[in-house]
């Protein structure tokens, strides 16, 4: 059963990106109607409406915007077009097809927000997007949509591009605010919180792409239709992304509750793996969120949903709350990137921990010191000279990074935490293997050539293992 | 005051400050790289992490949060409970001190920091006892990165504290971090080295042995050093300082902290300027001219010639020639006892400011750190000494020109300037005084002229206390023995004033400043700034 | 002293590189009424400065600070921190092949090696007629049309190695085929 597709409805028309298009389709009625409205009643209606952040954090944006003191001055919106999360691109294809369903967007976010400069931070590998969005920019102000009085209400906006130039941290809250002011992208302590003092110390407020386009939406459809799509705490639809050796790979448009299987077999999203393989892993939300396994494992027998089993999680509903119960972060993206059952496992590890280790910002330790370790230690389990106890090694360094908040600044570490301990923990069966199928003492002999005090020294005379007592993930599984 | 529960413990504390800053105080120890009191929090060290009871959000009840808060961007709150002794709290600890000894080139054989470095002591208290890092250690560059200051990267925990102090306190920003991640470095701009007037504080600030000054460089091991309360006579401020010594001498100098005049930063004039005290051309044996030969006389001979002479010629005119140049170098208690020795001899005696060497003008960085252009520590203890005395007195510029005109026969001329400071027209000015006591640090022109030439101490082979530019009075105690020939000056002076009523024939400033507060209130109760907590760095 | 240092204390002369001429510079100031303060024109700035000289010279990084009224320190703490900006000069033309995840799936890793091997030249490095530049960066977000590469702004999309060849042979392998704003780009057909 198709579902409708909304925010993706321009997607392969001709000539999509223009004005006259959009206009065409009824773009712009909802700007026009939200601009009749109150600034607050625009704030409640997208309270009621629980549109919950499309950026990875799911945050409610109406409680992000009610945040906001009532009595500022100066008001800034930032548009989060920094999508750096492999392997994301429903931002993209988002801009590129439809832009100006994103600028119709901010000028209800802004005006609802009451904003005066609304800056549109482009991560600078968008190359030809950023042409695309600068002349659907320029003809949403030759129409009047941006600048002063809009459509006669009195309301002035000013719209800028901010092109950024290679920081996934920046595509963070107040790293992208930092990147913004002209520094680098270091992310803030808060508090204080962005809605409070944000930008250039004023009160700002930071959506992703894909949640202002929504609002258009929200506004033409009405609030009933938004509340009948969705589940129970996730209203509303989604761009989900399937990418990886699927027949079909791209975004495609459902309501959020989408079973993770649908989205890779079903023959309208993914349309099933190419050769007919089957599929080992999944990362449903971006690589952040975590790894779900796949159907070469046998489906548990009772239904059951047990993530120490090793048994077929592609059941995973694709909502805010569903995943956790499959050991996953949260829904992040909700972008899926599908590995086939002749990847290698460790690979792929080393493909999660390279990311993490060269986007660290470099601020706190346990990030800084933490992903650049890990990768190190995947390197070599790659390069076949792991250990047994390289595996506990990385889940206890994962634990000491994300299992419990509070450890950093941003939510970074726990994005690298989490991919990397689920890995080790749902397909530790295949790694042991790889482990026991190396040369026998290829470990030791390359951990003495780059470190020769490690065997050496008298202190691990006697020891086959590194103590463990006290370490946070110890503490965790002992429930203190 | 509010009042908080730290480890079951309750402890009152200031309001408005953080809770790390409150555990601080309490005596706990807290390991933290990234906050000082002085800069602006940053909770990037994540050492700090504290546990904290909040109320549920859902039941209100109030219980242990699952989750770790840094204690140095909390602040405190009336009634607010936490704890740093928890097994989550150890463990985040352990596993961040361990993330900090992964690329660390564990150099503390040749590493000057030892002793005095928080890494080693943190991983001593917090840390593991193993390393289980066997992969290949990220090895950064050693740079040369000021003409004071050296960067050995390698050892640099990132915590950022010199990045932020060049830009708030010193204002300048010369220091920075480049890259991203595990190959962050701290860097300056080629050719814009960090050369601003404060940046020796960044050697102080730098928890570990990276931030190097080429000054101290392999000189002395800390735990060979013993640190004595003194005073920067480098300029008027009053900056309190550690003079860390030993028998051989004095290595260095150091900022201590003084929350009413310099907090904890003290200007590179101040740390490095002290090396006067070293050159090989310090005088050190007094001198008299006896019948034309120059010849050495003995310290003990010395207060009775000075007595005879300064005696016999007051009595003609009741020592309307006789002048005695108090050098805003000196001590308050040098200062009173001369004065008291000349004006004992000769009731009309003048009293001179000596000479206050001023270079440009008070400089003010960031916050509000001043370097003053008085270099010289005591004008204000000078002025208030002579004030009180009342009677004859001059400033040196009319005390030169007056003796130009022959109106002195007696003059007791103290210096102990770093540099040189009489010139021809002082020479020319003092040619015809008849009997001209020279005390000073170094020769000079008026060697040729002196009666009797008396080396002087240094700051550091003293003690006594100065007042400075706001009218603080500090003390200052003495680091080292004077160099070999040479007698402190507070000794001499007490000795030529023939010691107080009451008390025995060994100077000690405490006592002279207590006889001084009879007549001079300000000196009853000198100002000693509190010690740092004992876990602050 | 006793270890060898990098000297930070002297720049000589020819480490400085290029400046940039009054036109860039002009470009530069168009951008301060976008944003409250002049130092968050820093990244426009880097933008215009890199299109115009190819890199981001020691010099350059001086003179946009004066510009923008920061310390140079600042400037060169922003450049470090991201990736697309280059200290070193580059080839005309940047391969940019995307690393993460679903393009490493979709054989990614044969393409680069193939990249590599035609070049001659490894990441970072430049052909020696200076016409290519090959870097990697993280998911170029084409993951639907994996593997990807960019050639400076051009996206290829589902590239094979047998692509390759062709892609290279083409002079016009880095112009769109949509319009352009030049909002970040250097002012063209200028006299210096």
């Amino acid at each position: 059963m198709p579902y409708e597709r909304v925010l993706m409805r321009n997607v392969g028309v001709p000539n999509s990106t223009s004005l006259a298009t959009y206009q065409a389709s009824g773009g712009y009625a909802g700007a026009a109607r939200a601009l009749q409205m109150k600034p607050e009643e625009l704030v409640e209606l997208v309270k009621k409406a629980n549109l919950r952040g499309r950026g990875g954090a799911g945050f409610p944006a109406g409680v992000k915007w009610s945040f906001l003191p009532p009595d500022r001055k100066v008001t800034y919106l930032c548009v989060n077009a920094d999508e750096s999360e492999p392997p994301t691109f429903s931002n993209r294809v988002l801009m590129e097809h439809d832009p100006h369903m994103l600028l119709e967007g901010v000028l209800i976010a802004g005006y609802a927000t009451r904003t005066n400069v609304a800056y549109i931070y482009m991560r600078g590998e968008f190359t030809e997007l950023f042409h695309i969005m600068q002349r659907a920019v320029d003809e949403a102000y030759a129409a009047g949509y941006f600048g002063r009085n809009i459509l006669g209400s009195g309301y002035d906006l000013e719209c800028y591009i901010h092109r950024g130039a290679g920081a996934y941290v920046c595509g963070e809250e107040t790293g992208l605010i930092e990147s913004l002011e002209g520094k680098r992208g270091w992310p803030r302590i808060k508090p204080p919180f962005p809605a409070v003092q944000g930008v250039f110390g004023q009160p700002t407020v930071v959506n992703n792409v894909e949640t202002l386009a929504c609002l258009p939406h929200i506004l033409t459809r009405g609030l009933d239709w938004w509340l009948s799509l969705g589940t129970e705490n996730s209203k509303g639809t989604k761009m989900y992304c399937i990418s990886g050796p699927v027949n079909r790979p791209g975004c495609y448009e459902a309501p959020l509750g989408l079973s993770c299987r649908e989205l890779i077999y079903s023959p309208e999203f993914g349309g099933g793996m190419r050769d007919g393989k089957k599929v080992k892993a999944v990362f449903p939300g971006g690589i952040s969120m975590g790894v779900l396994r796949g159907d070469v494992f046998p489906r548990a027998a009772d239904g059951s949903v047990d993530p120490s089993r090793d048994y077929d999680e592609l059941d995973c509903r694709l909502d805010f709350d569903d995943v956790r119960r499959y050991d996953l972060l949260g829904l992040g993206t909700a972008a899926a990137v599908v590995v086939p059952e002749d990847a290698d496992i460790r690979d792929v590890l080393v493909n999660v921990a390279r990311f993490f280790a060269e986007e660290s910002c470099g601020q706190c330790t346990q990030c800084r010191e933490g992903t650049s370790w890990m990768y190190k230690i995947a390197r070599r389990i790659r390069a076949g000279a792991g250990r047994p106890e390289d595996l506990d090694l990385l889940v206890e360094v994962t634990g000491n990074m994300g299992m419990m908040p509070g450890l950093s600044i941003c939510g970074l570490p726990d994005g690298a935490a989490w991919p990397i301990r689920t890995l080790v923990q749902k397909f530790r069966a295949e790694f042991e293997r790889h482990l026991a199928a190396q040369e026998p003492d290829a470990a030791a002999r390359l951990i003495r050539q780059t470190n020769p005090a490690a065997w050496e020294l008298p202190i691990w005379a006697g020891r086959r293992r590194p103590p463990t007592a006290g370490t946070m993930p110890e503490l965790h599984r002992a429930g203190r | 005051m509010p009042k908080i529960i730290i480890d079951g413990r309750e402890v009152e504390c200031r309001a408005g400050i953080s809770v790390l800053q409150a555990a601080l105080e309490a005596g706990w120890d807290i390991p933290h790289y990234c906050y000082h009191p002085g800069l602006s929090v940053v909770a990037s060290c994540r050492l700090c992490l504290m546990e904290m009871k909040m109320p549920h959000p859902q039941t209100g009840e109030v219980g242990w949060a699952p989750k770790l808060f840094p204690a140095c961007q909390t602040p405190v709150k009336d009634g607010m409970e936490v704890r740093f002794d928890s097994p989550r709290v150890r463990a985040s600890q352990a596993a961040t001190l361990e993330y900090y000894l992964l690329n660390h080139p564990l150099d503390c054989p040749v590493c000057d920091k030892a002793g005095e470095c928080c890494l080693q002591d943190y991983s001593e208290r917090f840390g593991r006892p193993t390393s289980r890092m066997v992969e290949e250690k990220h090895k950064n560059p050693k740079k040369d990165i000021g003409p004071h200051t050296l960067l050995y990267q390698d050892r640099c925990v990132l915590c950022t504290r010199c990045v932020r102090f060049c830009d708030e306190i010193a204002g300048t920003g010369e220091l920075r971090v480049v890259n991203r991640g595990s190959r962050a470095e701290i860097d300056v701009f080629p050719g814009l080295p960090l050369a601003n007037e404060l940046q020796g504080n960044v050697v102080d600030l730098c928890p570990v042995g990276a931030l190097l000054s080429k000054d101290f460089l392999f000189r002395q091991r800390v735990w060979f050093l013993r640190s004595v309360r003194s005073v920067s006579p480098a300029d008027s401020s009053g900056a309190t300082i550690w003079i860390d010594c030993n028998s051989q001498g004095v290595h260095r100098v150091r900022p201590r902290f003084n929350p009413r005049v310099n907090q904890w930063w003290l200007s590179d004039e101040a740390r490095f300027g002290w090396k006067y005290i070293l050159r090989d051309d310090r005088l050190n044996e007094p001198r008299l001219r006896r019948g034309g030969v120059w010849e050495p006389i003995r310290w003990d001979e010395l207060p009775e010639v000075l007595r005879y002479r300064f005696g016999r010629i007051a009595t003609s005119d009741h020592g309307a020639g006789t002048a005695a140049v108090l050098s805003p170098m000196m001590s308050c208690e040098e200062a009173w006892l001369l004065a008291r020795f000349v004006r004992g001899l000769a009731p009309q005696a003048t009293l001179v400011r000596g000479y206050v060497p001023v270079r440009g003008t008070d400089k003010t960085f960031g916050t509000g750190f001043v370097i003053r252009a008085e270099k010289c520590p005591n004008r204000r203890g000078i002025e208030r000494i002579i004030a009180h005395s009342g009677g004859n007195t001059l400033e040196f510029d009319e005390f030169i020109a007056a003796a130009g005109e022959g109106r002195f026969k007696a003059v007791y001329l103290v210096g102990g300037y770093p540099e040189e400071w009489i010139a021809k027209e002082h020479h020319k000015a003092l040619a015809g005084v008849e009997l001209l006591v020279v005390h000073d640090l170094f020769g000079s022109l008026l060697d040729e002229l002196a009666t009797v030439r008396i080396p002087a101490a240094s700051f550091a082979e003293r003690e006594g206390c100065f007042m400075n530019c706001d009218g603080l009075v500090q003390p200052f105690e003495q680091a080292i023995e004077p160099l070999e020939g040479v007698r402190s000056d507070g000794q001499f002076f007490y000795e030529l004033v023939g010691g107080l009523p009451g008390a025995d024939g060994l100077f000690r400033a405490a006592a002279v400043r207590a006889a001084m507060a009879a007549e001079l209130p300000e000196f009853a109760e000198p100002y000693v700034p509190p010690d740092l907590p004992p876990h602050a760095h | 002293m006793s270890w060898p240092t990098i000297d930070r204390n002297t720049l000589p002369e020819e480490r400085l590189g290029p400046g940039l001429s009054e036109a860039v510079r002009q470009k530069i100031r168009t951008f301060f009424g976008r944003y409250p303060t002049r130092r968050a024109a820093l990244l426009p700035a880097l933008h215009i400065a890199q299109d115009a000289l190819g890199y981001i010279s020691l010099r350059a990084m001086r003179e946009i600070a004066e510009l923008l009224e920061v310390p140079p320190s600042a400037v060169m703490d922003v450049v470090t921190f991201y990736t697309h900006f280059w200290t070193h000069p580059k080839g005309r033309k940047v391969i940019t092949v995307c690393r993460s995840l679903s393009c490493e799936l979709m054989g990614g890793r044969e393409v680069l090696a193939a990249l590599k091997d035609k070049l001659g030249i490894d990441e970072h490095g430049t052909t020696p007629d200076g016409e290519y530049s090959l870097v990697t960066e993280e998911c170029l977000a084409q993951c639907d049309h994996a593997p990807c590469l960019l050639i400076n702004e051009k996206v290829y999309r589902r590239v094979k190695v047998e692509d390759l060849d062709r892609i290279l042979a083409d002079p016009d392998n880095d112009k769109l085929e949509i319009p352009r704003s030049d909002l970040f780009d250097a002012p063209r057909n200028e006299a210096d």
